[in-house]
């Protein structure tokens, strides 16, 4: 499909948007994702598969660009390439840091797609085993997991959970002709679309938060727009890659990809604990956070191959790991696809086109972005932040009516976005919400079946195997990331 | 007045829902009947929860308003007046700047109402300095917009004339 020069056209400006929304500090390859949905309405699914792939892996890579020069880093996921990043832009080699980034990226992406190319058919087997009463449970993990990833604010990411939940309790009961919440609105009775909820969620609150910014970022971008980057500054000598040593790039792109599975952690987490490894196992720990490639390196290999990690669940259990996986999920929920083991095994021709471009992002398009259009990011993402956001806004809310050509969706875009803004304003992690509201009808769908197969006897969840399993799982990570000590940053380590 | 704290309000706000969505929950009718689950069985079960998560919530922030009131009033000091006004109501005239912009959207059509609410952002975000310039980009964002949501995707956006 990629040879399809149109769908070849999807994919590469999918690529570059994910880019420039990730470099520029405050937005997000999610918000981009967000705006670009409508749009996937009139695309056939496959091609918009396709695009949102290359948006996630840009959205990984993108991030380093301010990161590296102006230490400020576009996307949570490359904090810890800021460490090593900045250090090495003061000694005059940012664009050497940039183009070791973009070698870890592509790594790192590379090894997760092709991990995920390997794992999911396995994955998605071993789904089959698991029945109603497994179901339930695996769903109230994942909510779990991803309320107690949100460290320091867990009690805020429960609430926003509970939240989301609510919300897709609005409309017609899935088991009973019965309707509850809707207040008498027919247009409440097929619920909450999911299309006003991220937009509002993603589009709407980030509109209403940038106004709270302040302006240091497009100021150091504008210093550092005058300075002039060669193209082949980017490119790293091959004495350092070897330097760095595959064994770093592999084992952060492991950690990456392991850490990209669990729901809610990231690519931040993710390059968070690939870093913490590679410092832990340097023999030169003092030098990171220095300028040492080799942090740079770790940091991007592990947030790329979280890109592969984190579709395992969602495409094999239809459990999104992330913000940018949930919108992708919603592509599949809007054309009527179910994620599961029937998506990879009856449906791989949607699938596979999606597992190509997201390996074609990663081997062919992020050192290509980074080579040919590398000296004139800096730029791009200097644009007036006022122009900025009076686009998103109108892609914002014009996207909000494609897809039932209804007021009434806008009204709930902006009912959603006032609802996110505040919550983010009050530190309310909103994953947790989008979570909420995405597994919500299937919790409680398997809740319901579970107790009806056991005639109303809640022990059937421990007498269950499989559901016993991810209790115990749940118990595990409960334990291991909420009562276990947190970990301690490796920068203070290093210092 | 320390109960009337911004952002006591909003916990306040989220434990009124809380409680609300519980109360509308309990005449949904009775959870279980014949051993069965019925529809206001899992809406029980969140609004218990959430009305538990939202009270300590409240209860937290209520705790450490004291706290928050003395480094709000240090920070006071250090911003001048005129931007914590701009910055406080800036968000709330993007909410109106939407509301009005999807009220006016399907009367007076996608070209009109667009240009006015891309100016009205471009206007918060900035100043109205430069008005002249700021129209003109306005133009071009609500065509280019046109482009890509009529003629590249084929969405059906509103006219005057329906």
């Amino acid at each position: 499909m990629l040879s399809d020069p149109l769908i070849l056209a999807y994919v590469i400006s999918g690529f570059i948007i994910g880019t420039i929304f990730a470099a520029i500090p405050g937005l997000t390859a999610t918000l981009a994702l967000a705006l670009l949905l409508p749009l996937t309405y009139s695309l056939d699914v496959t091609t918009a598969l396709m695009a949102c792939a290359s948006i996630y892996m840009a959205g990984m890579c993108g991030g380093s660009i301010t990161a590296t020069t102006i230490n400020i880093p576009g996307a949570p996921s490359s904090m810890m390439t800021a460490l090593d990043g900045y250090p090495m832009q003061q000694k005059g080699k940012g664009a050497l840091a940039l183009g070791h980034a973009a070698v870890g990226s592509m790594v790192g992406g590379a090894l997760g797609a092709l991990l995920l190319i390997a794992v999911a058919p396995f994955v998605a087997e071993a789904s089959l085993l698991v029945k109603t009463t497994g179901k339930f449970s695996l769903l109230a993990f994942a909510i779990v997991v991803i309320i107690i990833a949100q460290r320091g604010k867990m009690l805020k990411a429960a609430m926003a959970a509970c939240i989301g939940l609510m919300l897709a309790t609005v409309g017609l009961d899935a088991m009973e002709p019965v309707t509850r919440f809707t207040f008498g609105l027919s247009d409440l009775t097929a619920g909450i679309d999911l299309m006003p909820v991220i937009i509002g969620t993603f589009a709407i609150s980030e509109i209403l938060i940038q106004t709270n910014s302040s302006a240091n970022a497009r100021k150091a971008v504008e210093a550092f727009s005058k300075v002039t980057i060669r193209r082949r500054d980017f490119i790293p000598p091959l004495s350092s890659i070897r330097k760095i040593g595959v064994v770093c790039y592999v084992k952060s792109s492991l950690i990456g990809y392991f850490v990209g599975t669990l729901p809610g952690a990231g690519g931040s987490m993710g390059s968070f604990l690939a870093y913490a490894e590679t410092v832990r196992t340097s023999s030169d720990p003092e030098s990171f956070g220095k300028g040492n490639p080799k942090g740079i390196a770790a940091s991007e290999s592990a947030n790329n191959a979280v890109c592969g990690g984190a579709l395992v669940p969602m495409l094999t259990f239809g459990i999104p790991g992330d913000p940018i996986t949930a919108i992708m999920l919603g592509v599949l929920v809007i054309n009527g696809i179910q994620p599961g083991p029937q998506l990879m095994s009856g449906q791989a021709e949607l699938i596979a086109p999606m597992l190509a471009s997201l390996l074609f992002s990663a081997i062919v398009l992020i050192p290509l972005t980074l080579f040919l259009l590398g000296p004139y990011f800096i730029k791009i993402v200097s644009i007036r932040k006022d122009i900025l956001y009076g686009i998103i806004a109108l892609l914002a809310v014009v996207g909000s009516y494609v897809a039932t050509y209804s007021g009434f969706q806008m009204i709930m875009a902006l009912m959603m976005g006032v609802l996110a803004y505040y919550l983010r304003k009050n530190d309310f992690p909103i994953i947790t919400l989008l979570l909420g509201f995405i597994l919500g009808p299937n919790l409680e769908e398997f809740l319901r079946r579970s107790l009806a197969l056991s005639n109303g006897n809640p022990l059937t969840f421990f007498t269950n195997l499989d559901s016993l399993f991810f209790i115990i799982l749940t118990l595990v990570f409960v334990y291991f990331l909420a009562i276990k000590q947190p970990l301690k940053s490796p920068v203070k380590q290093t210092k | 007045m320390m109960l009337f704290n911004k952002n006591i309000a909003f916990f306040f706000l989220i434990f009124a829902f809380s409680v609300a969505y519980f109360a509308t929950a309990f005449n949904l009718g009775s959870p279980i009947s014949n051993n069965r689950v019925e529809p206001s069985f899992f809406p029980l079960l969140l609004g218990f929860f959430a009305v538990l998560f939202s009270s300590i919530l409240l209860f937290k922030e209520i705790s450490s308003s004291k706290n928050k009131d003395l480094d709000t009033s240090n920070e006071e000091s250090q911003t001048t007046k005129g931007e914590k006004r701009k910055t406080n109501y800036a968000p709330l005239l993007i909410m109106l700047s939407i509301f009005l912009y999807i009220l006016a959207f399907s009367f007076i059509g996608y070209f009109t109402s667009s240009f006015l609410f891309v100016l009205s952002i471009i206007v918060i975000f900035s100043s109205l300095e430069k008005i002249i310039q700021k129209s003109i980009i306005s133009i071009v964002i609500v065509l280019v917009g046109y482009l890509v949501f009529d003629q590249l995707f084929g969405v059906r956006l509103p006219t005057v004339w329906g």
